[in-house]
């Protein structure tokens, strides 16, 4: 394939600051580019045909903007600021970032409103901007500053300036969507290994629940080992699945069943995960399970057959299988799904069917059977696997 | 939803300036606006000095209770007036959270022929249009893209109305006509509940009727069809929001389309998501009469290739349709029903007990609950299975009236089996990995690499669909082409020659193998009755077993019986995994499949 495919408009990736300009209102010859770096990667028929973005109208004054034109994205953050000894009793400035039109830019915007109160703060103190044209010294304190934001933050994502007494610590930051909520009968599980990970980071309470994060404890039975209060608990693991250190499975139960997804295909292909996997899945102080048995297994769960049922079939431990850690590994790797059930009922509105079994036995602290049981009696019962 | 649109906005740009004649929905903006011209214009108030040295506070969001806000009508028309050189491109604005998107069209002015000797007064001029779509700025780009293209399609109608009968001009010499007059209006008159200028034009206005009914369809049900000018036909769809699904935030994109629609093969069926004569009768009349023969045929137990037959299409005909189809939200792709096929409870379906479905079913089937069909199908059920020998003809028909009912609500997924050939303990060896070109083709062909294909697309390209020689290539690699050859299919029987397969003998296949994979193979007693071998090998060579391929697609590339399959999987279970699964091609519009 064609290399630039890779990128077309809304593939979704980030791409690199490929200009950043100040841009100024004169008072006699209109919007203009008082510096720009690198030099005239924005030409002036292209300035001239989006100015009316650069330098808006007041109602979209201190708005972020950001025009999709002609192959580039600019993105700013018009300023204006009155004073009466401007000469129309107000200086119009915008500091804008300019990015390749596929990119993707929400990230930046904190950084170019940051950077344009920087200089806001900068040229109310000392005029820094509006003596751009008179003095050469400015101009060129601006133009290294600038310099230093490209390079600093395509490089490393994050830039400090200090101008005199001021510093400012410029940051860009991964926007990740809000982790989902975090429920009682789930069960957090550590997606990088314990040593990769240093627990003096976390907060205090976090630190008191890490040693009862085994992958099979679930998040109310943390609670009340930990004795840390149920909601804590919630926030700290939704804070730790937002960075991405622990992941959610479902409780591990021999009544439990799998389905194989579409991705169960990999492991008979991808070398790397069939090594992960028999790593993961090989018994303590046994030699590693084989890759056809460990297929074997995973392709026999569907709808209908339980983990128990597949215990008394293939009896895993004589295949060094450990079937526990198996199906966390599977789970977690997206090679097999949970199928829950659901009691549902019109009567009665705890069985709404919003709330699947586990859920309901967690909040009533009952065993799956025994609740099974109390519900079995009640012909309104229908139960849903899904 | 961010599907929705905020708001529609019709501007123009001339000689004479630029100006903002239309927008929908306008209620809400206006109460402000009137009390600020209100304050301003009170003879006795002062100029308050602080006015000029406020600096107003960053605006954050301009979408209130879904309504566009912040924006007067002059800030918007300054910023859709764009310069020359940006029009026919592409405009996108993101203002803190809302994203405009529009296609700047140019109009030159209609001169009427019975003026042409007054030449000067109607020299004709260039003047500058532009619907513009306000959207939420989180809106995925796929969604920016659609709107873009309802915008050109827009546009171009109204380019083409406008050299026709001059409509364009008509149009805004009135809305223009009827803002002058209200903003001469005596103060007094604009504040006591008089109709606001958008109100009138609306009454008055067929192009902003058409722009109302544009708002309001896509912002219900993300289809609109609609006559500019009762002249020109505009039909749009926004598949993000015609393909509702039951999992909240999953939304199917116009690319996931396109993917099933590659994976599209003979044997697949459609399931209409209407009656069909309801159908028939939302089709235009200047429709292709294929597709209305396409539909008249239609039934959810045939195949593609049957329907090519009865309706007396192209294979590559009914694929065009049935993309069609599917891109608007009439049908879905599935395997045709039948008494073999096996059905499960889809993981998105809503359980809720008081889920409108629920009432729906019981609606349409008296005396059943959908909670009780729904607990049947939680295990894996197949037609033949449900259907008792005791049953009434009558409730068999009843039976697949709901079969079809839980499909085309999307409850049911259907389960296939998919086999893995894994000789030895190690799994796949490495010359396995390199002879299954066709299960990489397979993926490679699911990863988009083309650009998005929009909806005017679907319309006009015809080069879309895969063609025939395109869906057996996919499927199996080059050697069989001619063997799988559409035409040649139904005839190409399984009485080969055993000991020849595709030009290799079994000595030359065994010797693909290594040691190890030979001697496991071999110690199977099936390895003796040849018929079974060579079945197995054949099937192996072609690359079926790699867990790519379905029982039911083996069985209609290879033209073997169901039975013969499951008595290889029987003789052969020592090297062969079955695990069974969905389709992948056709079950994307599932959530978990997605991703």
């Amino acid at each position: 394939m064609e290399k630039p495919e890779k990128y077309f408009e809304g593939c979704g990736q980030e791409g690199p600051i490929r200009c950043i300009f100040l841009c100024e209102f004169h008072h006699v010859a209109g919007p203009k580019i008082t510096c720009q770096i690198p030099e005239d990667y924005i030409s002036k028929d292209t300035f001239e045909s989006v100015s009316v973005y650069i330098i808006p109208k007041a109602q979209l004054q201190r708005s972020t903007l950001t025009i999709t034109i002609l192959g580039h994205k600019i993105l700013g953050f018009p300023v204006r600021i009155d004073n009466k000894k401007y000469a129309r009793n107000a200086f119009y400035f915008n500091l804008c970032f300019v990015f390749d039109a596929w990119a993707r830019t929400v990230q930046y915007e904190p950084v170019v409103k940051k950077l344009s109160d920087y200089l806001t703060e900068m040229e109310v103190e000392s005029n820094f901007l509006s003596l751009q044209d008179e003095s050469e010294t400015e101009k060129k304190r601006l133009c290294s500053m600038l310099t230093q934001v490209l390079l600093d933050l395509n490089r490393q994502k994050m830039c400090t300036l200090s101008e005199g007494k001021a510093t400012t610590h410029l940051k860009v930051v991964k926007i990740s969507c809000d982790p989902p909520p975090v429920y009682d009968y789930q069960v957090p599980v550590f997606v990088e290994p314990l040593e990769k990970f240093q627990s003096e980071q976390w907060d205090l309470t976090t630190q008191q629940i890490l040693p009862f994060i085994d992958g099979f404890n679930h998040v109310a039975k943390i609670a009340s080992e930990a004795d840390v209060e149920n909601n804590l608990v919630k926030s700290c693991l939704q804070n730790l699945l937002y960075y991405g250190v622990v992941s959610l499975i479902p409780i591990f139960q021999y009544s439990n069943m799998y389905a194989a997804t579409p991705k169960i295909r990999k492991l008979s292909t991808e070398r790397s995960l069939q090594e992960s996997c028999v790593r993961a899945a090989a018994l303590a102080g046994s030699p590693f399970p084989t890759v056809k048995n460990i297929l074997r297994l995973l392709c026999s769960m569907t709808h209908g057959t339980t983990v128990r049922d597949i215990c008394l079939r293939y009896n895993p431990s004589t295949l060094n299988i450990d079937i526990c850690k198996l199906v966390q590994f599977a789970v977690l790797q997206g090679l097999i799904r949970k199928i829950r059930k659901y009691p549902v009922s019109m009567n009665n509105s705890n069985l709404n069917g919003l709330r699947c079994m586990d859920e309901l036995c967690v909040a009533a602290t009952t065993s799956s059977r025994q609740l099974e049981q109390q519900l079995e009696g009640d012909s309104s019962v229908f139960f849903i696997w899904k | 939803m961010e599907t929705n649109p905020i708001s529609v906005i019709f501007m123009k740009s001339d000689s004479k300036g630029d100006r903002l004649l239309f927008r929908f929905p306008f209620q809400d903006n206006l109460r402000p606006e009137t009390r600020q011209q209100k304050r301003r214009k009170n003879p006795y108030a002062l100029t308050v000095n602080e006015d000029l040295l406020y600096a107003p506070p960053q605006q954050s969001t301009n979408v209130i209770k879904g309504q566009l806000s912040g924006f007067s009508d002059e800030v918007l028309s300054t910023l859709f007036a764009v310069k020359q050189e940006l029009c026919e491109h592409k405009f996108e604005l993101k203002v803190n959270d809302v994203r405009f998107v529009s296609h700047p069209t140019l109009l030159n002015t209609h001169i009427r022929h019975a003026d042409l000797s007054d030449y000067k007064a109607n020299s004709p001029s260039i003047f500058l249009v532009n619907i513009v779509f306000a959207l939420q700025a989180i809106a995925s780009h796929s969604i920016v893209k659609c709107y873009y293209d309802l915008s050109k399609q827009l546009g171009i109608a109204l380019r083409h109305e406008e050299q026709r009968c001059g409509y364009v001009s008509e149009e805004m010499k009135t809305m223009i006509a009827i803002h002058d007059a209200t903003a001469t209006r005596p103060e007094e008159a604009s504040l006591d509940g008089h109709e606001s200028p958008f109100d009138m034009i609306l009454k008055q206005c067929s192009l902003a009727r058409n722009l109302k009914t544009v708002y309001e369809d896509l912002s219900s049900s993300g289809k609109t069809h609609l006559r500019v000018n009762k002249w020109i036909q505009a039909s749009f769809c926004l598949p993000q929001k015609v393909h509702q699904c039951h999992r909240k935030g999953f939304m199917v994109e116009p690319e996931m389309i396109d993917n099933c629609l590659k994976n599209l093969r003979p044997y697949h069926g459609i399931l209409l998501l209407t009656d069909q004569y309801k159908l028939l009768e939302t089709i235009p009349p200047d429709a292709s009469p294929a597709l209305t023969r396409l539909i008249k045929m239609y039934s959810p137990i045939k195949s593609l290739q049957t329907l090519s037959a009865d309706a007396d299409l192209t294979l590559k005909q009914i694929f065009h349709l049935v993309g069609h189809l599917l891109y608007w939200g009439d049908a879905l792709i599935i395997y045709p029903i039948c008494d073999s096929n096996v059905y499960v409870m889809s993981p998105d379906a809503p359980t809720y007990s008081h889920s409108p479905l629920i009432e729906q079913f019981s609606e349409s089937f008296p005396g059943h609950n959908l909670l009780q069909v729904m607990s049947e199908f939680s295990l894996p059920m197949s037609m033949r299975q449900k259907i008792s020998p005791l049953c009434q003809p009558h409730e068999q028909a009843e039976l697949v009236q709901i079969l079809v009912w839980l499909l085309q609500h999307r409850l049911l997924l259907q389960l296939h089996t998919y086999i893995f050939f894994i000789p030895t303990q190690s799994g796949l060896s490495n010359h396995q990995e390199q002879s299954g070109p066709s299960s990489h083709q397979y993926f490679s062909r699911e990863e988009r690499n083309d650009s998005f294909q929009s909806n005017s697309d679907i319309e006009t390209s015809s080069a879309r669909e895969p063609s025939e020689s395109d869906i057996s290539s996919n499927v199996s690699d080059d050697k069989v082409l001619n063997f799988t050859h559409l035409e040649n299919v139904n005839y190409s029987s399984f009485d080969e020659p055993v000991d020849q397969i595709d030009g290799i003998s079994s000595q030359e296949f065994l010797a693909d193998f290594n040691e190890e994979e030979r001697s496991s193979l071999l110690k199977i007693p099936a390895c003796s009755s040849p018929e079974d071998f060579y079945l197995l090998i054949r099937l192996c060579k072609r690359g079926y077993l790699h867990g790519m391929h379905h029982l039911e697609e083996i069985m209609y590339l290879e033209n073997v019986r169901r039975s013969q399959l499951l008595q290889i999987l029987d003789k052969f279970r020592d090297v062969l995994i079955t695990c069974e699964m969905e389709d992948l091609a056709i079950s994307m519009f599932h959530s978990h499949s997605a991703d």
